[in-house]
């Protein structure tokens, strides 16, 4: 019997649970925030908005381009919002499980993220974050030299 | 590292092996402690124990007849500061999230 590794978010926008919600499933938006590293470009967003739906979102960085594939299990706009995600060198049936609960909270709307990973495949996971760190580093490293 | 990491959740997956750990905090136990609240052969516990000492949680000595075990914590330490990553990834993907929403609002208002 194995749990996976579970990691938890909150988060409070000033928007409504509909915004919030669609800013997911949106190319545009999506393409702007959700893989976007700070000095790469993303290049390709395709997002196939249904259930079983994938979508692949490209971002290009000086190390080479970084796929990132979602499979869409559960879309309940604007409540909740279920992925599978995997990105390189992750590889097909190596998925993370990325969970979004969104309720209303005053005049907007609270996000949780929870993010199930199979400790199978963690490390694979770690290479990639480590890549982005690495980007992230280096960004603060340039600001400081400034 | 990546190697080290995958034996270390893998280790930490098992609801058996974190309540060893938990009991482990309190102090050394014999693998004979460890094995009593889970009924559980001393074949089985040592099993356990030996997951969690390739993944350097635990460290044994033997003690005149007994095995003591220790808790190691510097790789709990390196599990989660793995998970203090994907945080701040997430964190700052919904920073960035924040201010397009912000900046939609005021372009509709």
């Amino acid at each position: 019997m194995t749990d996976p590794v579970i990691l938890k978010v909150s988060r409070d926008f000033d928007a409504s649970p509909e915004a919030l919600f669609d800013a997911w499933l949106d190319p545009a938006m999506a393409g702007k925030f959700l893989f976007a590293t700070p000095d790469g470009e993303v290049v390709k967003v395709e997002i196939d908005a249904r259930v079983g739906g994938r979508a692949l979102i490209v971002d290009r960085r000086a190390s080479g381009d970084a796929h990132h594939y979602l499979q869409y299990e559960v879309i309940d706009r604007p409540h909740r919002l279920v992925f599978l995600f995997r990105a390189d060198p992750a590889e097909e049936g190596q998925w993370t499980r990325v969970s979004l609960e969104i309720v209303p909270s005053g005049t907007g709307s609270t996000l949780t993220l929870t993010h199930e990973m199979d400790p199978q495949w963690a490390a694979y996971e770690d290479q990639t974050r480590k890549g982005w760190t690495m980007i992230l580093e280096s960004l603060a490293r340039a600001i400081a030299n400034d | 590292m990546v190697e080290r990491l995958d034996t270390i959740f893998a280790a930490l997956a098992d609801p058996t092996r974190r309540a060893m750990l938990a009991s482990l905090s309190g102090g050394e136990r014999s693998i004979g402690e460890l094995a009593a609240p889970h009924a559980m052969s001393f074949a089985g516990a040592s099993k356990h124990v030996k997951a969690l000492e390739r993944a350097g949680l635990v460290e044994r000595r033997k003690a005149g007849r007994q095995q003591l075990c220790r808790l190691q914590a510097e790789p709990l330490r390196e599990a989660e500061l793995w998970l203090k990553q994907w945080e701040k990834f997430w964190t700052e993907r919904l920073d960035v999230l924040d201010a397009l929403l912000k900046a939609e609002k005021e372009r509709a208002e």
